[in-house]
Formats: C-alpha cells, structure tokens, sequence
C-alpha cells in the first residue's frame, strides 16, 4: 500500500513516527569505549573544579580561549543546530515531511548544547560569579559575551528541554502504570497548547546566540585574519550552523540508518539534501559578496597560508553545493552521506578557523591543546555520543516504521523482552541500500 | 508665600490653543526622550576623551631604561616579583604577565648600534573593548577614564584577553580564586590625590601624569620643538582605536617597539554599530518572534488538524 502526499509522489519507504531500537545491544564495546573515554573526561574535569586552569590546558595569555572554547562552544554548538535549522524548515516554511526527524535533530542539538555548556562550566576561571546572570542590573548588553552567556544555557535547558519533553514523556506513557498515564493524558493537552509558542522561543534563542558567537569574534579585531575578519560574522556564523545542522541531522540519520539497519526513507533525506544544498549556496554567496564589498578577493588567491585555508574550506562546501543539485546524488545514500559529512565540515572548519588558525594575537606565541585538555574536549563528546546512544535505545528518537512503532506497547519496563528463539527479522518495506552496506 | 504662581494658567481654565500647545509639548518631550539616547551614540567611532581624562606620555627619547618604575608598581599594586628568569634571585618578567602590569623593554635594531626603550603598561582606551566584551561589566571605565577590575564581577571569561588590540589583560592561570591583572592607572592612589607610581618615580621625566588635553598639548609641542627627531611626527595613541588615554612619542617605529599598527576607528564602535540597531530594546528579537509566532501558529494549527484526521484514520497519538 503506498500512501500519497499531498504533492502526489508516492512514498515508498516511509518514515512515519519517531520509533525506539529494538533488538540491538545497548552495551556494545563501542558503547563502553566511549562511556570510558566519558568517564575520563568526567573525572578530569571534576579534579579541573579543584585546581586552576594552568595545569590541565595549554592555553596562555595571547591565546586565552583553547578548544574547549573554539571546538566545543563555537563549532559543535553548530553541529547542534539540527532543531534551529529543521525547526525553521518545517515550521516555518512548511516542510511537512521533515517533521519526522525533528526528534532526530532535537536529541542530537540538546546533547552537543548541554556538553558544550559543561565545557564552558569549567573553562571559566571564576564561575562563582556566574550568579549575576540572574541580576539584569549587572547585565552589559552591548556585550555579545553577555548574550552568549545568558541566551545559550537558557535555550539549552528550558526551550531544547522542553522540546524534547514529549518524548520522554511518551516512553513513560508507554511504560507506566495507570495512574501514569491518567496524569500524562491530563498534561498533555495543556503541552500541545503552549507548543507552538515555546517553540518560537526555541528558534528565536539560537537565531540570537549563533549570530552572537560571531559577533564575539568582532573586538578581536585586526587579530582575526581579514580573510575572516568581517562585520557580517555573525550572520555568516548563523548561515554556518544552519548548514552545519542541516549536514550533521542529515549524516546522522544515515548512520543512524547503517548502524541500526533501519530502513530509509530517500523523500525526507532528499528533502534534508536539498536544504543543505541551498543553505551552502546562501552561505558561499553571503561569503562571495563580503569579500568582493571588502576588497580581499585578491587575499583569497594570494595562494599564501591562509588563502589555502580559505579555498580549502570553501571547497568543503561548494562540493556538496553543486553535488547535491543533483536529484542522483540526494537520493543515493552513500552519496548523500559524503556531501552531509563534506558540508558539515566545512562549516564546521569555518566556525573554527577565526579563533585558532586565522587568530594572530600581537605577541608571537603558541597555543596547541595540552593532553588533559583534549581529554576532556573528547571526553565531553563521548558524554553525548554515550546519551544519544541510549536515547535512540530507550526513546521514539529516531524516525521509522509503523509496524516498528507497533512494538513499543510491547516494551517493559526497560526492554523489549529478548526473543526466545533467532530474532525474526521484521519485514520491511525496503531494507538497506546494497550500495552503503558494502565496505 | 509670594503670590506668584507656578502654574502658567494661573488656574483658569486652559484655552484650545494651550492644550494643544501642551499635548505637542508632551509629546515632544516623550519624542525627544525616546530619540535623545539613539542620537547620542554610545560608541562614536572617534571617541572624544572627557576633559577630566588623566593621561601618561611616555617618551622613549628621555628614558633611560632605569626600570624604576617595575618596582614601584609592584609594590603599588602589592605584586609579587617575577623572578622565573632569575632563578629566584630578583625581579625579571619577559613581558607583561600576571604578575607584572608595567614593563621597560628594550628594543635592539637587528643591524647597528641603534636601540629604544619601551614601557608598557593598560593604555586606557577611550573606549576600551575590554569594557565593550566585558559580560557583567567587571571591567570599567572609572573616574578620570582609568580602565579597572572588579573581582566581585568577572566570571574569567578572558574574553578582555582576546578583544584587548594591545595584549594587556593577563590571567591567573596557576591560581585557584584567577584574576585579571591589568594596570589599572593606581585608581588606589587617584583617589588620594597621588599620582600613578610609575609617573610618581621617575627621575629622569620619561613618563609623566597629567591631564590628556595637557600632555597631548605637550607632546606636540615637542614634536614641533624638535621636528624630525620622532618618528612620524606624531603621538601614538592619539587615535589608535580611537583614542588612548596613555600617550608615546618614539623615535624608533611604533611597531618596532611593539605597539601595533591600528586604525583610528573605536572597536567598540565596529563591534556594536550592527547589534546596538537590532537589539535596541530587544526590538530585532521582539520583531522576529512575531513573525515566526504568526507563521508557526499558522502551520502549527493546519498540521494539528492533519494530525489529528491521521488519528483517528490509524489510531495512532500524533508524535510531536
């Protein structure tokens, strides 16, 4: 049976629901690989809370912000704006199919949000301080830092919260007794009420704050490369993460896909291709103009150090730009997957450049991340490699089937109970695409 | 009383005329307050100093190299010497440091006999980034434009470190409680009508105190006093990022001697001249969260309806 949307193409391999993993391990050695490489992090940074920051990074005083700044904050919180990016798509300009990975995005950008927030947590120096935060009096609103520092945790831990409320709430229908349900079937009205407005909340926040983190970089000043160094950095940090976020929901919903042989479905992740693509042409013409409006085309192909930087990163997302106007490249799995990831990094390397590669400060010196401090940066991403692992396990995280769904009234307290004999294999509609499977 | 009042209208009814002469008065003054704060603009891109401003010239002609001065503010400042060049034997810091918030450096041209001192030390900007970026506004502009720090109010961002064009904001970074060490112009000692320690203990004159209308006034006529003999022909400091409120004449290059090569508009002004239009009373984001309230209610309420007919077709709770 295959249904129509209202466009009239069919869908064949449909994503309908969010649906939790069944019948995959949850405690793999990948899993406990990482949960290790956490609990390193963890313990480091918890032996950071009693000690100052010299010891346990390489930052100095002509480089005052290290990764944990520059990668954790300023490029993974990029990665993080799946839900801005697929939020805006399918609220706001009505990309009806895409809200079926909005769950997807939604766990992946609270968890990059909330681990980047920790990273924050311990990089300051005087965190004590940090209660000024609720004292507006105190507030420097002309600081961009100020906006940061306010806007993130707020967005993080009452908007992406809330988001991502219905469903924890849902696996706790699913899983709780009566008087569970009869309190959740009570609440949940009131939720779909306030719904539509929180969520313009949650998409005007982070417009704020990824704009912001570029326009921290501005009273750097002449330290930032001119190649970099613009007025429109905060729009071009913004146009970055929502196609950062574009790229990574995108990646992850195919690996995702790979890792727990879910089946796909090509119309959402064309639809996702096809954000991407636009959203790199609208970053490189935005790029394009600000150097034409500034003069520094002839820096660009100066061939120098920083000009192989530049074209560097603006290969990474010209590439997938043009790769991904093609309907076969979008719709070819393993194809989808290398323009994502080149995408993806592109913007990534783009938010990460100004503060390390392109930041000259007046005083020679040199900053390069000690071992602790990588250890903990890593640690902070196994933290939520770890959560989103056992979100998609115990949660309806990731899009599927609704036979799959079917099974979630199966599920007890913890698990679906394990099948006696060789696990049947669901019947699906459409298994894995033969051309991602093969190495 | 006198019997004068101070009512206009002397209490009789107002006429037409008046009433609508007070409505346009009201409503200027509510016009005019609304505008006033736009027209005034908080950071020009070339700053005018207060005629308070206290300054410092440094000029590197008439310094001996003494380093007087490096004591006298450690013990201003109650700062330990930094003796890890030294091998503990006497105070010797490589540049500015956390312990260290004024240095004598020597430059030595790479060819030939030629060489000039510098000091360095907070050069007060007239409209300092630090201040701009500061998020709690631990640092500040105090009286007299002396650029401090407040404990009570920092959060150790660094963010001071990496806006500063000058490299002067220095970090604790082997202390538990961290602090930001800059020179903070011995605001101590402004307050006791006493000059900065460095100014107070130099015995040749090489940095002097004063007002910056004065040592500005000063240094030019020094420049015209002896043409040629400094370097360009002018005062480093009179524009650079828009105006300091330390001041250098030098004979050698201004780069030569570490101080960099700036433009003459206030980063302050660069950095806000965008964010201050759309964030004025939060009016971009106030304006943007109606657009999208509207547009999302619209969707928000089609796809509720969608939802719900697709529940009731398969029996399955629409998943937000």
């Amino acid at each position: 049976m295959s249904k129509h949307d209202s466009t009239g193409s069919a869908l064949i391999n449909h994503w309908q629901r969010g649906v939790p993993v069944y019948r995959h391990a949850v405690v793999t050695p990948g899993f406990i690989f990482f949960a290790v490489l956490a609990a390193v992090g963890l313990a480091l940074a918890a032996a950071r809370f009693f000690s100052p920051l010299g010891p346990f990074s390489g930052m100095n005083d002509a480089y005052a912000w290290g990764i944990w700044k520059t990668f954790n904050v300023m490029t993974l919180t990029a990665l993080g704006s799946g839900p801005l990016a697929v939020g805006i798509a399918a609220w706001v300009f009505n990309r009806r199919k895409l809200h079926v990975v909005m769950r997807t995005a939604l766990v992946s950008g609270f968890l990059f949000y909330a681990t980047g927030l920790l990273a924050l947590g311990f990089d300051v120096g005087r965190p004590w301080n940090f209660y000024s935060a609720l004292m507006p009096w105190r507030w420097n609103s002309e600081s961009a830092m100020l906006e940061i520092s306010i806007c993130m945790p707020l967005y993080c831990a009452v908007f992406l919260a809330f988001e991502n409320l219905p469903l924890v709430l849902e696996r706790f229908y699913y899983t709780g007794g009566e008087s569970t349900q009869w309190i959740l079937r009570t609440v949940a009205p009131f939720l779909r009420r306030i719904y539509p407005y929180v969520i313009v909340g949650a998409y005007v926040l982070p417009l704020m704050h990824q704009s912001s983190l570029g326009g921290l970089l501005l009273l750097a000043g002449d330290k930032i490369n001119p190649l970099w160094q613009t007025p429109f950095l905060p729009l071009l940090y913004l146009l970055a993460a929502g196609l950062c976020g574009l790229g990574f929901v995108t990646f992850l919903l195919l690996i995702c896909g790979f890792r727990y042989s879910r089946p796909l479905d090509l119309g959402v992740l064309g639809e996702l291709g096809n954000l991407l693509s636009c959203a790199c042409f609208l970053f490189l013409a935005v790029r394009a103009g600000d150097l034409i409006w500034r003069r520094q085309v002839h820096a660009a192909f100066a061939f120098d150090t920083m000009s192989l930087v530049f074209l560097f990163e603006t290969g990474l997302i010209l590439v997938p730009a043009f790769a991904l106007l093609s309907k076969a490249v979008r719709e070819t799995p393993r194809r989808l997957l290398n323009m994502a990831t080149l995408a993806g990094l592109g913007g990534m390397f783009y938010r990460f450049v100004p503060t390390t590669i392109a930041y000259t400060p007046a005083h020679r010196a040199i900053y390069f991340p000690s071992f602790p401090e990588v250890l903990m940066a890593i640690g902070y991403i196994s933290l939520g490699i770890v959560a989103f692992i056992l979100a998609v396990n115990y949660f309806a995280v990731l899009p599927g089937d609704v036979e799959d769904w079917n099974q979630m009234s199966k599920l007890d307290r913890w698990r679906l109970p394990a099948p006696k004999s060789e696990a049947v294999k669901p019947e699906r509609k459409t298994s894995w695409p033969a051309s991602l499977s093969t190495p | 009383m006198s019997g004068i009042s101070l009512h206009p209208t002397g209490g009789y009814p107002i006429s037409r005329r008046q009433a609508l002469l007070g409505m346009i008065g009201l409503g200027g003054t509510i016009t005019h307050a609304i505008a006033a704060p736009a027209l005034v603009e908080e950071h020009p891109a070339h700053p005018v100093a207060a005629l308070d401003a206290v300054s410092m010239l440094y000029d590197n002609t008439i310094c001996t190299g003494c380093k007087a001065c490096m004591p006298a503010c450690n013990e201003a400042n109650d700062l330990p010497p930094d003796t890890l060049q030294t091998g503990g034997l006497w105070d010797m810091p490589a540049d500015l440091n956390s312990k260290t918030k004024n240095i004598i450096k020597l430059y030595q041209e790479p060819e030939g006999p030629g060489f000039a001192y510098v000091k360095r030390q907070c050069m007060h900007c007239l409209d300092p980034a630090c201040v701009t970026g500061c998020p709690f506004g631990s640092l500040q502009k105090s009286d007299w434009g002396a650029v401090t720090w407040n404990s009570s109010l920092c959060i150790g961002c660094r963010y001071c470190e990496v806006a500063c064009p000058f490299d002067v904001p220095k970090f604790e970074w082997d202390h538990f409680d961290p602090k930001i060490v800059k020179c903070e112009f011995c605001y101590d000692r402004l307050h006791n009508h006493e000059q900065p320690a460095c100014t107070a203990v130099c015995p040749t004159g090489a940095v002097i105190f004063g007002k910056r209308t004065d040592l500005l006034a000063q240094a030019k006529e020094r420049i015209a006093a002896s043409p040629d003999k400094y370097f360009e022909n002018r005062v480093y400091g009179e524009h650079e990022a828009g105006g300091t409120q330390v001041l250098y004449l030098s004979n050698v290059s201004f780069q030569k001697i570490g101080l960099p090569k700036l433009g003459t508009t206030s980063l302050g002004h660069y950095a806000t001249k965008v964010t201050s239009v759309i964030y004025k009373w939060l009016s971009g984001p106030i304006l943007m969260a109606g657009i999208l309230g509207v547009v999302i209610k619209r969707n928000w309420n089609r796809h509720e309806a969608e939802s719900a007919a697709h529940e009731k077709e398969t029996g399955l709770h629409p998943q937000l």
